[in-house]
């Protein structure tokens, strides 16, 4: 049934319709809401889950790996800084292959201080074996997170959905939430690949010498390779019992584009008005959704652009050296293509500034106007400021 | 696409209204998005939140700045916050007052509607004596300005959110509906 | 294609054990379960375990503590009242923020232990045939008496006076010990089957009779008799016995005090003698030739006796005394401090020949006291004649041997060393019977507590305790990192007005809260609480535990020697040592 429910309500819902068994969590702007229903949900019996209490993030992760070794379904939620401080433990999760399901809300790192949307923080785990699906709206947050468990126990590996603080975590707007018995068909119970047995006792992530831990990582990698596929197999169920699919990309108006947006997450449902414009004014423009950024879906983006001239990846996080950070990504996709278009970079919306129909305008204007892509990302909307320190 | 936004100090409810406005919309068949000024709120001090409403499913995922109307659930708010900024000429201002203000000069291109939301919370017992709830009388006055959402969802809305007292709310509600000015 | 496949993720799974890994074989430092010394422990004249009457207080369980009191000390309730604490001077958490309230807690279980009328069952050794006579029922010979019960003597008490209790009895006001706690703590004492026969003075004559009818006679009879000023003008009126005074005063009379008094003397009696004056309504001023920081007296009792209105005047000493217009005419000469003295204490010499004179109506004399008939002392050395810190032994033919105690025999004179000696004098005796005279000195010192001269009856009975290092635990050596800042108990007290004018007991009770917070500072030093950091921290999981204290053991076929343990243990009880321990 449709109800209007705030974004971090809706991630909520999905991980009682998933029946979760372990939640930990500790608390932080703009996550928290998640974790407050959640709690009530435990505590109140509407969900038959253990809510961890932890002192930290670390040992937030730490308690799940824990659990998640014992064979549980298990979620956690958090945001930039309280991200951080499980970098640690979001290798070993990954390394230990187990399929935990975090809700990661966007918000900017310090410093300075700063609780709204910035992408840097997820992007910042990249290298951390974590599968990540970046979502536009409260209707995907909720979809995504039910097929994170679906796709995370498949391939056993740990699945990051990630959400938008404030523009979604805090947005009130119609999602359509399903029955039990629906979700039930669609997310079986967790068959865990091991789990932990007192009376036959084994060591997890006992230490592998050189000899056999390149083997292991391989068998990491080629799960994570396999994940585009096996993603695209959990949207077809999915689409059979809810009629809502996403892609690991999603391409619009590409096939005859000749400037295409690479956008991800909020940013997206904002382009898409653009589109409609341009498309009125005869522009010939498309839109790439970047959903999946870890793996990187090379495929999927290279065939979306293969038709392109220009292509204006707009990013809501940067990598100070490098630039925007799904810019670094494009272009690595592109690099070995023949005919391969010029791919333009912009830094928009940091630290939740707001990016408006104006801004991607802009964007579009300024990489339709230019023959050759600065190196660098170009930054949108500076102001003039006077640098406070020294007075 | 109509944009509305609402003022109203931290811990008085506005967030609550428009949500509570969302989901009477919603229920009204309408496509709808509201979100709080993205901030830190303490009680007391000056807060926004936002209200879309649409036939076809939202897009803008930005900043409301140029509403087409303004509800004001706080009447010392109007000389502390520019409550017109951005305000389309010809929009709707709902004020929470008993009398109208002295000085209308700042309205002079809108349309201007009051209410003693205050006296129906005291009256219905929402809050308490020295911080009346007001957002659901509110809803009411702002239900029969635009003439909409219907008051069947309205009520429906209120008896289904509100986790308090919810029948005095539905009558606060009612009573702003009957009692609301236009100017 | 793995997944796909139905594989199994490879993660680093194993279902070997470590055993197969004798990490032990890497050692070469060994860690070790040693229990050690505490300083309060070293400090008390009666050696009490007060680190582990402390970890049994703190985990609630009164009982054990008390227990672990009275195999030490039979007079925990005297001394949670009347003991100096030298413990606390010592007290390593000094260091830290500030020593354990040990006085206060003694007291608490003490009180604890007789409100629940506690009893136990006492272990005591088989009972022997030496029947042995104790003279003088003071804190001495009540110890005395305890001890050689548990060590199977029967005895009999003789006691000049109606009642048992000595200076606790007769020379300490009411408001510092009262009558009921003195009793039921004699009591005690009783029930171990020992005889008490008060009202029977023994005499020189009476004295060699008991040494032909009894084994060997304990003579503890004190230091009763106040010594006089030795002023001109000085007669047993003019200038009165201070201990005469308060014995007079606990016997329920009222000795006259009325008008101004004064009292000569700068220790515990004086000051008692002062605040008795100023209960019964008199006035009294303390007259000392030293200075108040000078004064043997407990600085807490100064400072109450000065609020309750005694006024004390330094560095005057009296020398001449006479009648004046049915006065007394006291004359004092001024002393001033010049160098110092070998205690450290300011040298006083008289200032001149400044005088002053006092009209006054009492004179009081607390300068100290001595035994009552010469023949209470003890011998001198010669042949027959063995001394030690707390007592001496006469051993000659023609009669029992006699063992001397107390105040006889004791260089600080204190219920604390009465104590000590009663305790002493008890395995002296014990080990005289039993193993003959030459292995008195090497029991004794393998009693020792600490650096000495306080002894231990639980080490002497074979008991857990005797199995401790002597090594006495510096604050050093404590792993302070496990404990937290925490403020010390202060033990209530009546308000001024309400105490000056009775015989109330001043100090009041602290609660079982403030008592299992108090005993939770104290680092145990040397002690093993099981707190099994050890175990928690062993990274090679070499600790094993089975239940109870004695089963902790370390498995040395794994342990590497690493000495985290004895690193994070906060009250080094585990020690790294070489190979060949």
């Amino acid at each position: 049934m449709k109800q209007v429910l705030e974004g971090n309500s809706a991630v909520a819902e999905a991980v009682r319709l998933a029946r979760v068994q372990v939640i930990s969590a500790y608390p932080i702007t703009p996550q928290s809401h998640i974790v407050e229903v959640l709690s009530d949900y435990c505590a109140s019996g509407k969900m038959d889950a253990r809510y961890l209490r932890v002192e930290s993030e670390h040992s937030c992760l730490a308690a799940l790996v824990g659990a998640a070794c014992g064979g549980v379904r298990t979620f956690t939620a958090t945001s930039s800084a309280g991200l951080a401080y499980m970098h640690e433990m979001l290798h070993w999760t990954a390394g230990s292959r187990l399929p935990i399901v975090m809700a990661e809300v966007n918000r900017a790192l310090g410093a300075p201080w700063n609780i709204w949307s910035d992408q840097t923080d997820s992007l910042s785990q990249r290298d951390t074996g974590w599968i990540q699906l970046y979502c536009e709206d409260g209707q995907e947050v909720f979809d995504t997170t039910l097929q994170a468990f679906r796709l995370a126990e498949w391939v056993n590996l740990p699945v990051m959905v990630v959400t938008e603080g404030f523009l979604i975590s805090h947005t009130y707007e119609p999602v359509d939430i399903p029955e039990q018995e629906e979700v039930d068909r669609f997310l079986p119970p967790y068959n865990p690949a091991f789990k932990v047995d007192t009376k036959n006792p084994f060591t997890v992530n006992s230490i592998a010498p050189p000899s056999i831990y390149m083997e292991i990582r391989h068998d990491n990698a080629m799960a994570m390779d396999e994940v585009p596929e096996r993603f695209d197999d959990v949207e077809k169920e999915f689409e059979v019992l809810f009629n809502r699919r996403y892609g690991a990309v999603e391409a619009i108006n590409c096939d005859d584009a000749e400037i295409i947006l690479v956008t991800s997450g909020t940013i997206t449902s904002t382009a898409r008005l653009l589109l409609e414009d341009l498309r009125d004014r005869g522009e010939k423009v498309g839109l790439l959704k970047m959903k999946m950024f870890r793996p990187f879906p090379v495929e999927q983006v290279c065939r979306a652009l293969k038709s392109a001239m220009k292509v204006a990846v707009i990013d809501r996080n940067f990598s100070s050296g490098a630039g925007g950070i799904f810019l670094q990504e494009v272009r690595a996709a592109l690099c070995n293509r023949e005919d391969r278009p010029l791919v333009f970079g912009y830094i928009v919306g940091l630290g939740g500034r707001d990016v408006t129909k104006a801004v991607l305008e802009d964007i579009y204007k300024m990489t339709k106007n230019s023959d050759v892509p600065s190196d660098k990302s170009v930054w949108i909307g500076l102001r003039e400021v006077k640098h406070a320190i020294g007075r | 696409m109509l944009e509305v936004r609402f003022h109203g100090r931290g811990g008085g409810g506005t967030v609550v209204l428009a949500t509570l406005l969302a989901k009477a919309f919603f229920q009204a068949g309408y496509q709808v998005q509201s979100f709080p000024f993205f901030g830190v709120e303490r009680r007391g001090a000056p807060v926004e939140a936002y209200l879309r409403l649409a036939s076809k499913k939202i897009l803008a995922r930005t900043g409301v700045t140029t509403p087409d109307h303004v509800v004001v659930q706080d009447q010392s708010l109007i000389e502390d916050i520019g409550v017109t900024a951005g305000l389309k000429p010809g929009g709707w201002i709902l004020l929470n007052c008993p009398i109208p203000p002295s000085d209308m000069s700042a309205f002079a291109n809108h349309r201007v509607a009051i209410v003693d939301a205050t006296s129906i919370a005291l009256k219905n017992r929402i809050g308490s004596r020295t911080h009346p709830i007001v957002n659901t009388a509110m809803i009411g006055a702002f239900a029969r300005m635009m003439e909409a959402p219907p008051m069947d969802t309205v009520i429906a809305a209120i008896r289904k959110e509100v986790p308090s007292d919810p029948e005095r709310n539905v009558a606060a509600a009612e009573a702003a509906y009957r009692e609301v000015r236009f100017l | 294609m793995n997944v796909a496949m139905g594989q199994k993720p490879f993660v680093a799974i194993t279902y070997e054990t470590t055993e197969s890994n004798k990490t032990g074989s890497w050692r070469f430092l060994k860690p070790l379960y040693q229990d050690k010394q505490s300083p309060c422990s070293a400090g008390c004249p009666a050696g009490e375990d007060i680190g582990m009457i402390e970890m049994l207080a703190r985990q609630g369980l009164f009982k054990e503590a008390w227990e672990t009191i009275l195999r030490e000390n039979p007079l925990p309730g005297v001394c949670g009242r009347v003991c100096f604490h030298p413990c606390e001077s010592v007290c390593n958490r000094k260091d830290f923020d500030s020593p354990i309230a040990v006085h206060a807690l003694e007291r608490f279980l003490a009180d604890a232990a007789v409100g629940a009328a506690l009893t136990t069952k006492w272990e005591r050794l088989p009972q022997k045939n030496q029947r042995i006579a104790v003279i003088g029922a003071g804190p001495a010979g009540l110890s005395m008496a305890w001890f050689l019960s548990m060590l199977g003597y029967p005895c009999d008490i003789f006691e000049a006076l109606p009642e048992a209790g000595g200076i606790l009895r007769w020379g300490i006001p009411e408001y510092r010990l009262p009558l009921a706690v003195l009793q039921s703590e004699i009591a005690r004492i009783e029930q171990l089957g020992v005889r008490m026969r008060t009202n029977n003075a023994v005499v020189s004559e009476t004295f060699d009779e008991l040494r032909r009818s009894y084994s060997a006679v304990f003579l503890g009879c004190g230091h009763a008799h106040g010594a006089p000023l030795g002023i001109a003008g000085e007669t047993p009126e003019s200038v009165k016995d201070g201990l005469d005074f308060l014995r007079r005063a606990r016997q329920g009379e009222r000795p006259l005090c009325d008008g101004f008094s004064v009292v000569i003397g700068g220790g515990n009696t004086a000051v008692d003698v002062a605040r008795t004056i100023t209960r019964f309504g008199g006035n009294a001023a303390i007259l000392y030739r030293r200075r108040r920081e000078d004064m043997p007296a407990f600085g807490d009792e100064i400072a109450m006796a000065l609020e309750e209105g005694v006024e004390l005047e330094e560095l005057v000493a009296p020398s001449a005394i006479e009648y004046h217009n049915g006065r007394l005419r006291l004359l004092l000469r001024k002393m001033k401090i010049k160098g110092q003295d070998k205690d450290g204490r300011g040298r006083i010499v008289f200032d001149g020949k400044k005088t002053v004179k006092k009209v006054i109506d009492h004179v009081f004399a607390a300068t100290g006291a001595t035994a009552a008939e010469p023949w209470y002392s003890p011998p001198l050395a010669q042949r027959g004649v063995m001394g030690f810190s707390h007592c001496v032994l006469l051993l000659e033919a023609g009669g029992a041997p006699v063992i001397y105690g107390g105040d006889l025999t004791n260089e600080a004179k204190n219920v604390a060393q009465a104590i000590a000696s009663g305790k002493q004098a008890a395995m002296v005796l014990d080990t005289y019977f039993e193993r003959g005279i030459d292995e008195i000195k090497s029991r004794l010192e393998a009693c020792v507590v600490g650096d000495g001269p306080a002894l231990s009856m639980e080490a002497y009975l074979g008991g857990p305790r005797g199995g401790r290092s002597s090594h006495l635990v510096q604050y050093g050596e404590i792993n302070t990192d496990y404990f937290q800042n925490e403020t010390r108990v202060t033990q209530p007290r009546l308000a001024v007005e309400d105490r000056s004018c009775s015989f109330n007991e001043i100090e009041l009770p602290i609660t079982a809260e403030s008592a299992l917070r108090e005993a939770g500072r104290c680092f145990n030093c040397g002690l093993c609480d099981e707190c099994d950091n050890c175990y928690v921290f062993c990274p090679d999981a070499a600790v094993i535990r089975s239940g109870n204290m004695e089963n902790r053991h370390i498995n040395y076929d794994y342990c590497k020697g690493c000495g985290v343990c004895a690193v994070e243990c906060p009250r080094y009880a585990l020690i790294m040592g070489g190979e060949g321990l």
